[in-house]
């Protein structure tokens, strides 16, 4: 269990990784496509480098930015990666602590969860919306809701995963320290 | 105020104190918003997902944190430190010196402070403690102090999180914050000569003038950094989006090729580390668009605005006491959380009362950047107390003429507009 919770991690790690190498690729290509295009007769030479072939470049980042946030929030930031206000969390008794855990660990995962069913009922109306450029891309069946679906697994992920918190905080297991939170507020 | 906002901010508040992530708890309080005003709590997740995928600006934040972490990682914070210990170091106090001038330097790179804090920060005040001359909690100090300057110069994420919510020009809001960059780099760099004149630090063997070629040579590209990513601004060459990217890029080239301190492995590490806090602060970002789409619905920040219409406030009365507010509740709340949420909220009101946004902007950054330094809850004291092990007690003891001098130059900045408006007013800025 513990070997596969490692591995799903990896994974998830690899795949926010490969995310934000996309966008920062695609951004390049769109500097260089630019100012590609300015210069006399290199789309003669070099074809693919003309500007009509990379409409999608905006959308796609677009794309890539909101799935780097949900699949990031509910596969790779850890709790001590989120901007949080602990001034009295953390000050608390460990008792207290453990109960503050628990019950925002139930009010995230109810709330979370239980929002899943209308959110998707919102998204209804997408699955016939087109996206504006990502056809060319990733071809015609795009629609607006594959690319919203993410929010889903989100609310899904963290809902369960505030629920595996309350049960930690019940059977006592180790808080989280404040001396760790390096991250978070990159501000 | 309705019943469903007080109930929706209740929920916030109550979840956040108990120490809830801040984005989990506003979803949580949106949701209780939703179901009390009777509509259905689908729709926090279409004005979400909405919200971020409209706004393309925002793209620059995970570039600029990709851009941070690959010089931190690489030896080009270094390479700049050793620039400036041999530009500086020889005066006296001179570390206190160089740290404010790495942060300076770096800050024209990097669009954070927290990551100045972890990466060149770390650094100096090894080595300021290692020199024997200064106490850690000085160190720490100066070093918490000059980080703010960080975000003021730009590249700036703060600013970009600014400039969505208050539709001000991200070009000019960057040039507006070059000024009042190098007056708080300026009040600093005074505290620390006054300082170390009345505790009598000693002075370091200053660098040999016949080393000054070579350590120009190894920092020079390092260097260069501002002026390309100015030049790709203001140059109409790029985005200030897509200036980030070629800001990551550039750092790339030289971590990796030119100094050759960078592998594939630690490449793979940096976007990890870099996609992390990118979605742990793009998710504060969508809580702060649902929290706004409510305060619009409650018509708020007109209310504000028409409110103070009425009661004829002086400009400069209410920029004070806005900032004497953002100044307190940075001493609780995070910055992005603060600019996010608490300043939409009197944009309205400035535009009535005749207030120059970009002005207002860069004043109210910097007041969100003070509030990283202030106790209790300062986010900067805590990475460096987190990468150091230097005791928050320390550091604490030690911040209090840095806040007092950095608040001087809030005032300044307040009351004289032109420190931050001569800039853009010279590259065309109309107000």
């Amino acid at each position: 269990m513990r070997d596969f919770l490692r591995l799903l991690r990896r994974f998830g790690e690899a795949v926010t990784a490969l995310f934000m190498l996309l966008i920062f690729a695609t951004f390049i290509i769109q500097i260089a496509v630019r100012y590609g295009a300015r210069i006399d007769g290199l789309v003669t030479v070099l074809p693919f480098l003309n500007p009509d072939l990379y409409g999608w470049t905006l959308e796609f980042c677009l794309a890539l930015w909101v799935w780097l946030i949900f699949w990031g929030n509910a596969f790779v930031v850890r709790r001590r990666d989120h901007v949080t206000f602990d001034i009295l969390s953390a000050s608390v008794p460990r008792p207290v602590g453990r109960l503050f855990l628990g019950l925002t660990g139930l009010a995230v995962g109810i709330g979370f969860l239980a929002s899943i069913e209308p959110t998707w009922g919102r998204f209804a109306i997408l699955r016939l919306k087109k996206s504006a450029t990502l056809s060319s891309l990733l071809g015609d069946w795009i629609r607006m809701r594959d690319i919203y679906s993410i929010y889903l697994v989100f609310l899904a992920v963290v809902g369960l995963r505030a629920f595996w918190s309350t049960a930690e905080a019940i059977l006592g297991r180790e808080l989280p320290a404040r001396a760790d939170k390096t991250g978070g507020d990159d501000a | 105020m309705t019943t469903e906002f007080l109930l929706c901010l209740t929920v916030l508040f109550l979840l956040a104190a108990m120490g809830a992530p801040i984005a989990h708890a506003i979803l949580v309080g949106s949701f209780v918003y939703l179901i009390a005003d009777g509509k259905s709590i689908g729709v926090a997740g279409k004005v979400l997902m909405d919200g971020l995928y409209q706004s393309f600006i925002l793209l620059a934040v995970p570039l600029f944190i990709v851009a941070a972490n690959i010089m931190n990682a690489g030896t080009i914070s270094d390479r700049l430190l050793q620039f400036c210990v041999a530009l500086v170091g020889r005066f006296r106090g001179g570390l206190g010196h160089v740290n404010i001038l790495a942060s300076l330097v770096f800050s024209g790179m990097s669009g954070s402070a927290v990551a100045d804090a972890a990466g060149v920060g770390k650094v100096i005040i090894a080595m300021m403690t290692k020199s024997g001359h200064y106490t850690r909690g000085y160190a720490a100090a100066i070093t918490a102090a000059s980080a703010t300057i960080g975000p003021i110069i730009p590249p700036s994420i703060p600013m970009v999180l600014y400039a969505l919510v208050s539709n001000t020009s991200i070009g000019y809001l960057f040039l507006g914050g070059i000024l009042p960059g190098l007056l708080m780099a300026g009040v600093l760099m005074t505290m620390n000569l006054w300082i170390s004149h009345k505790r009598g630090f000693a002075v370091e063997d200053p660098v040999p003038l016949s080393d000054f070629p070579k350590i120009t040579y190894q920092a020079f590209p390092a260097l260069l950094m501002p002026a390309i990513l100015l030049y790709g601004i203001y140059g109409g060459v790029t985005t200030p989006t897509e200036a980030a990217a070629v800001a990551a890029l550039y750092a790339l080239i030289l971590a990796a090729v030119f100094y050759r301190s960078l592998s594939l492995h630690g490449f793979y590490e940096i976007l990890v580390t870099s996609a992390r806090s990118s979605a742990a602060v793009g998710l504060v970002i969508g809580g702060a668009l649902i929290l706004n789409y409510i305060v619009a619905s409650e018509n708020l920040p007109n209310r504000v605005a028409s409110a103070l219409g009425g009661l004829d406030v002086d400009p400069l009365l209410f920029l004070l006491c806005v900032n004497l507010l953002i100044l307190l509740l940075g001493c609780l709340l995070d910055a992005s959380t603060i600019i996010l949420v608490i300043i939409p909220l009197f944009i309205p009101s400035c535009r009535e009362l005749g207030i120059d946004l970009v002005h207002f902007g860069v004043v109210a950054i910097v007041n969100c950047m003070i509030g990283l330094i202030t106790p209790p809850y300062g986010i900067l004291l805590f990475v460096i107390n987190a990468v150091t092990r230097i005791p928050l007690v320390e550091i604490i003891g030690e911040i209090w003429w840095f806040l007092s001098v950095l608040v001087f130059a809030l005032l300044l900045l307040i009351l004289f507009p032109g420190i931050t408006l001569w800039l853009p007013e010279l590259m065309g800025y109309a107000g």
